[in-house]
């Protein structure tokens, strides 16, 4: 191609080059694919850049996918919209100030004022009832106390407070575990078994790793009932 | 899952932004599980910790709560909640100034990576892709495992499509200076991209 013609197709190139991102990704239009084909067919330069953003694509496609905690996230969304809710509800007692001085019928007033002094006590009954709640519920959990099993928990386990999302699931995915619930406050996780892999192996696998601080199987079968199994590590 | 859900997915997020909008926290408890999974690898090319991705999903959905009412249909909830998530995350990443995190490749040693390994190569890629500036990455990320398009990116990063054009450019141009098994030479700077 000599410099001429190349300075003749160098807008084009240039806007072909420049969608081939998206051509890989197959979200063009059909005018745009057509053009690109028919580009790429003519031009070594955007050929070589075709396979090169092929390659990233599958690359960076293939890259393992995460199995976040969404459950135990979604958990602390939802305290924080109870506390958003709870501030946004604030400014509804304001009535209790009326700012109409010259109002037709203080009987109304006295009326609203009692009606919001029960909404208050109520509230107050209801925050308090909640408070006696968490306050029976113990902010720890130690290994011997029998607390309720979330379903098709096999293990628990605590992992290193520095552990990233992917080294978590990688963990997982080689001891064949998934997450059911958790973490608690105490970072204790509850692992649910993936496949047919006995527990006993799941926790041998989960062991091997460093990030792994604490792992305990939670079912009542003789394997794990041997001596080395049911002790943290 | 709630009466709301539709078959398609975009009729089932419309519906349960409307739900939202109306202040159904069912609905966006829905909206949050279909969403936390995509948002979550996303967000995992900012930050490598779950409990930073968390905060910034859950800051979004924060944000989803508070504006649902302000959605307009022009553009996709989808769209809208990825845009929301990518600018909650830029915030946060700016604010923690870890950005220097983000080195540019020339910080990076000469490329010592076998390139007829495919294990390698993709090994190379994660490291590559993390050590690229933020806007780059994601727009990589946005492309080739959301499978967004070039207007859809425009409209998540809030830029003009000439400038997804121009990080896609220099992302991948980035990433082949350091490992040439991805192929060929590095390409003509373009006068004009968009």
């Amino acid at each position: 191609m000599t410099n001429n013609r190349r300075s003749e197709n160098s807008a084009e190139h240039q806007e072909v080059s420049a969608l081939i991102p998206w051509y890989v990704n197959d979200t063009l239009a059909d005018s745009e694919r057509q053009r690109v084909d028919a580009h790429v067919g003519s031009c070594a330069v955007c050929r070589d850049d075709l396979a090169v953003h092929k390659r990233l694509f599958e690359g960076i496609d293939a890259q393992p996918a995460l199995d976040p905690l969404k459950e135990a996230s979604l958990k602390r969304l939802q305290a924080r919209l109870d506390v958003a809710q709870a501030q946004n509800a604030l400014p509804s007692i304001p009535p209790l100030a009326p700012s109409r001085s010259d109002a037709p019928w203080p009987g109304w007033m006295a009326a609203s004022i009692a009606a919001m002094a029960v909404a208050i006590g109520l509230l107050a009954a209801d925050r308090w009832l909640q408070f006696e709640v968490r306050a029976q519920q113990p902010n720890y959990r130690t290994v011997t106390t029998s607390i309720p099993r979330p379903p098709g928990e096999v293990i628990r386990a605590v992992f290193a407070p520095s552990i990233t999302l992917v080294e978590l699931q990688t963990i997982l995915d080689e001891a064949q575990l998934k997450i059911v619930s958790g973490p608690t406050e105490a970072g204790v996780y509850s692992l649910a078994s993936n496949s047919t892999l006995t527990v006993r192996s799941s926790l041998a696998l989960l062991r091997r790793h460093s990030t792994v601080r604490f792992a305990e199987g939670t079912l009542r079968e003789p394997e794990l009932r041997e001596p080395e199994s049911g002790s943290s590590p | 899952m709630t009466p709301l859900a539709k078959n398609s997915p975009k009729e089932r997020d419309n519906a349960l932004l409307v739900a939202v909008a109306a202040g159904d926290r069912r609905a966006l408890e829905e909206l949050y599980l279909s969403y936390h999974r995509r948002l979550a690898r996303f967000l995992s090319r900012f930050t490598p910790r779950y409990e930073n991705i968390e905060e910034i999903i859950n800051d979004t959905f924060m944000v989803v709560w508070e504006n649902a009412k302000d959605f307009r249909n022009a553009s996709q909830v989808s769209t809208w909640v990825i845009g929301i998530a990518y600018r909650t995350a830029l915030k946060s990443f700016r604010r923690q100034k870890n950005h220097q995190l983000a080195r540019s490749l020339e910080d990076y040693p000469e490329q010592t990576v076998d390139p007829t390994s495919d294990a390698e190569v993709n090994d190379w890629l994660k490291h590559g892709l993390s050590r690229l500036p933020i806007e780059q990455r994601l727009t990589l990320e946005l492309a080739y495992h959301m499978g967004h398009s070039l207007e859809e990116i425009a409209a998540i990063t809030d830029c003009p499509v000439g400038t997804v054009k121009a990080r896609m450019f220099h992302a991948r141009e980035k990433l082949r200076q350091y490992l040439p098994a991805l192929g060929g030479g590095p390409s003509e700077l373009p006068a004009r991209i968009g």
